[in-house]
């Protein structure tokens, strides 16, 4: 009896124990993995693409069509009446009526992924290639394939106007799965914002051109500006693009998509050897780099705690306390209006870390984009309301700003907030990003209205996207890949601002801990999937 | 029901079937808590299978690839397994040794209160910390060490000292992670000490001190044996979890990239969080929790048989 009593609560104990296990294990990560393993590609929905009935699609039936959106459902009401309104209007032209399905932002990569694996009707679903995982749940079979007779019938505008070599970017396994958001310009490249009033103040030129002259300006700050931190970072914030934009800047390097945790490490030559991998991290250009943040760690650039510091670094520059921060260009051109209320005569400016190189890829233009689900009803619906959300003026703006005389004015050809709108009444959004359209886009006076000039700059010596159909299968380096992340999360940010005595060691054992983890067996498989994809490319052509 | 069976000399031992209908009204008490760990604790243990498989959503959990050990390579690949291991066990332990003590002391100290008002006040103020989330801990932090403009440095500075970098020295930081650990979880821990004080006879205590002993020698002698077995009870569920982190604690005081701090602050957790951050991977998440499980039952096993080394009555089986 004692002897049985034992061995049940032995076995208990265990059990609760192993029991706690299979419950947290969840809780460790979110999102998706395994993008490698073989599954058959798409099959839904053969229905659709016997579009044979061609001229005029049958609008008999009256239809709702879904739309996956990633953000956090508006509560003030205000995105209810807008959508109401466009509505009325799908009805009246397509005889149906589009839904939001909202993608909250808690745990979004785990919930959009569980969401187009789960089999659900989904009709038109917000895809990006660069963050939203596209490339593999094509390869799971989420997406309907297109043809190219359904786009010409169902979305007739959007059709023509895509280019064929930006619909091959948007093509799997042959077949387009993707409507690119080809027509929206936005640059998310990172850079420098600093201001040109305290540049001039420093006997330099307004428009910065190199690290030497951010030196110089940062200098000038520390020395003259007792109460201005010279350059702001915060713990968390885009604080590891500062490596990359050295990268940038110096070499001719191009960022491959793939993550490797706090410094991105994996990139390819130049534009002229796309296919060939290189490793900046272990030749000088990483050695000067770290050098350089050291020499500006030791002159007091910035917080002795930068990397604790939970300081909101925008507030701050607001408040004429800061002299440099990283950031991108669109959060630039935003924060340029602001500052000029703020801080009156500031003349904010940005350096972008393509501008000493002049080694800029133009924004992917399937970073946005929209898909149609594989097991969707209607796709033909669906297409032809995707066709009118990007292409009909009156439905476009109430989509994108909501309705005019609430959300917006029109005052100069510009967007102005009405007399008497608030915020927390007043406030819109739709996060429509999957179909945005420079045509019909009304500049805000929220945005700076020069921003034009930097993208005629970008303009002039960019380079298109080449990496748009680029998926790194990790399932063969997946330990390595996890290890090499932890190193560099952990030793990044410490090597990036100067917290260390000796650089040049520091650097050293960096370099050990990677190779340690497998750098060069990832290396070697990036390689191997470059050839790949050369191949590929090369036979498209 | 034993009249049943009246005075059998060679009584057969009684079927399995037969003790659980005599003990029916016992069990069907128990009934709630049973269900509760069956659907919570039992049912999800398949989903262990997790760890050693290479998982993906569309195949699911039983038609994934099967890899073996694989996921728990990248835990040991750079050889950080046995320091993170090591940091883990020796913060718990800290945790679970000074936490009780602590919580003991201010347990026997609230008993021998005598003005209510006070009592019930330090209570209150000790067990407030508890319910302040550790992103908030974390930001109170950093507004008290902040080199530039954290209060500590303020006041070392009106004094004549130098400011103190505590954000780039990893030495202090142990100090200030218990310190924390104690200062918010003291109160709520000293309710379970305090309550069993309460359900002391206190006859026991009246005798006590008329045979003349005074309030430490009440204490040494009646109080503290009468806490034991609590205190092995708690210390024996502590330790199942002792090779698991506090996530939120650690990673709000320390951040997530200051590396100078992290040969002496860096544990399981966060050293999984910055691995598997940008890579989500369900099965290796799953690999660490086995690990840590795993490794959590041979250290209860392992306790429960020294306690019933030294003190047989209060080993938990």
């Amino acid at each position: 009896m004692v002897k049985t009593k034992k061995a049940g609560t032995l076995l208990l104990a265990s059990a609760l124990t192993v029991a706690l296990a299979a419950c947290s294990g969840g809780n460790n990560n979110g999102g998706n993995s395994a993008s490698g393993s073989a599954t058959a590609p798409a099959s839904g929905a053969s229905s659709a693409s016997a579009s044979a009935d061609a001229g005029k699609p049958d609008t008999s039936k009256f239809v709702t069509v879904n739309y996956v959106i990633l953000g956090d459902k508006p509560k003030n009401g205000q995105f209810e009446k807008v959508l109401a309104k466009v509505n009325e209007l799908l009805k009246a032209k397509v005889n149906a009526q589009i839904e939001w399905k909202w993608v909250e932002w808690a745990d979004w990569q785990t919930k959009y992924n569980l969401l187009l694996a789960s089999g659900e009707q989904l009709d038109l679903i917000t895809v990006g290639t660069d963050w939203l995982d596209t490339w593999s749940n094509a390869q799971r079979g989420a997406f309907l394939p297109l043809s190219d007779d359904m786009l010409k019938t169902y979305a007739p505008q959007t059709y023509a106007n895509v280019k064929p070599e930006e619909w091959a970017q948007t093509k799997y396994d042959g077949k387009v799965v993707i409507l690119p958001e080809n027509q929206f310009t936005q640059w998310v490249n990172h850079g420098f914002i600093y201001r040109g009033d305290w540049a001039k103040e420093a006997g330099l030129p307004d428009k910065l051109t190199s690290w030497d002259e951010i030196e110089k300006y940062l200098q000038y700050i520390k020395d003259n500006k007792p109460d201005v931190v010279p350059f702001d970072v915060a713990a968390g914030g885009s604080l590891n693009m500062i490596w990359d934009g050295w990268d940038q800047s110096f070499t001719k390097n191009l960022p491959l998509p793939v993550t490797s945790g706090f410094l991105p490490m994996f990139y390819a030559k130049s534009y002229d050897e796309p296919y060939t991998a290189v490793s900046p991290i272990f030749d000088d250009t990483f050695m000067n780099y770290v050098k350089k943040m050291k020499e500006w760690a030791d002159k007091g650039f910035w917080r002795e705690d930068v990397l604790n510091n939970k300081v909101d670094i925008t507030t701050q520059l607001e408040a004429g306390l800061t002299g440099l921060m990283s950031h991108h260009t669109s959060q630039f051109s935003g924060l340029r209006p602001t500052m000029d209320k703020k801080q009156p005569g500031s003349d904010l400016q940005f350096f972008p870390f393509a501008r000493p190189n002049q080694n800029l890829m133009a924004t992917s233009i399937t970073h946005g984009g929209t898909s149609i689900g594989a097991h969707s009803k209607n796709p033909e619906r669906a297409l032809m309301v995707y066709d009118l959300l990007r292409n009909d003026k009156e439905i476009y703006d109430l989509i994108n700003y909501g309705i005019e005389g609430t959300q917006y004015e029109i005052k100069d050809n510009k967007r102005v907030l009405p007399a008497g709108y608030d915020e927390t009444r007043d406030a819109f959004y739709s996060d429509f990003w999957g179909g945005r359209n420079d045509k019909l886009e009304i500049p805000s006076d929220q945005t700076w209205d020069k921003i034009d000039t930097l993208y005629q700059e970008y303009d002039s010596y960019k380079k298109p996207y080449i990496y748009g159909q680029f998926v790194f299968d990790k399932s063969k380096v997946q330990a390595e890949l996890a290890a090499i992340s932890q190193v560099s999360s952990q030793m990044g940010p410490s090597l990036s601002f100067g917290q260390m005595k000796d650089p040049e060691k520091a650097v050293q054992d960096f370099r050990d801990k990677l190779k340690q983890a497998g750098y060069d067996k990832v290396m070697a498989e990036l390689q191997r999937q470059l050839d790949d994809y050369k191949k590929l490319i090369e036979s498209q052509q | 029901m034993d009249s049943l069976h009246p005075s059998l000399p060679a009584q057969p031992k009684r079927s399995g079937f037969q003790r659980l209908m005599r003990n029916r009204s016992l069990l069907l008490m128990c009934l709630p808590a049973i269900v509760f760990f069956l659907i919570f604790a039992y049912l999800p243990m398949p989903g262990l299978y997790l760890a050693f498989i290479n998982y993906n959503y569309t195949d699911g959990i039983f038609r994934s690839q099967f890899v073996g050990f694989d996921n728990f390579r990248f835990l040991v690949i750079t050889g950080d397994l046995w320091r993170l291991t090591f940091n883990t066990i020796a913060y718990n332990i800290a945790f679970i040794l000074l936490g009780n003590v602590v919580q003991i002391a201010v347990a026997i100290l609230l008993n021998e209160m005598r003005a209510k008002w006070f009592k019930k006040t330090a209570q209150t103020l000790m067990f407030l910390p508890y319910f302040i989330s550790a992103v908030l801990v974390g930001l109170i932090a950093y507004n008290i060490l902040s080199y530039d403009y954290g209060v500590l440095n303020s006041i070392l500075q009106s004094l004549g000292f130098d400011k103190a970098k505590v954000y780039s020295n990893p030495n202090v930081w142990p100090f200030i992670i218990v310190l924390t650990y104690l200062w918010q979880s003291t109160g709520y821990g000293s309710i379970v000490y305090f309550a069993a004080i309460m359900g002391m006879d206190h006859e026991m205590i009246e005798a006590a001190q008329i045979d003349g002993a005074n309030a430490f020698q009440r204490i040494r002698h009646i109080i503290l044996p009468w806490l034991k077995p609590t205190f092995v009870i708690l210390l024996l569920f502590s330790l199942g979890g002792i090779l698991r982190g506090n996530f939120g604690l650690f990673f709000n005081l320390v951040g997530a990239s200051n590396s100078s701090l992290f040969p002496t602050t860096d544990i399981i957790e966060t050293y999984v969080f910055r691995a598997l951050m940008t890579n989500f991977n369900f099965s290796m998440g799953s690999a660490v929790s086995m690990y840590q499980s795993v490794f959590g039952f041979l250290v209860v096993l392992t306790a429960n048989w020294l306690v019933k080394k030294v003190s047989p009555d209060n080993s938990l089986f």
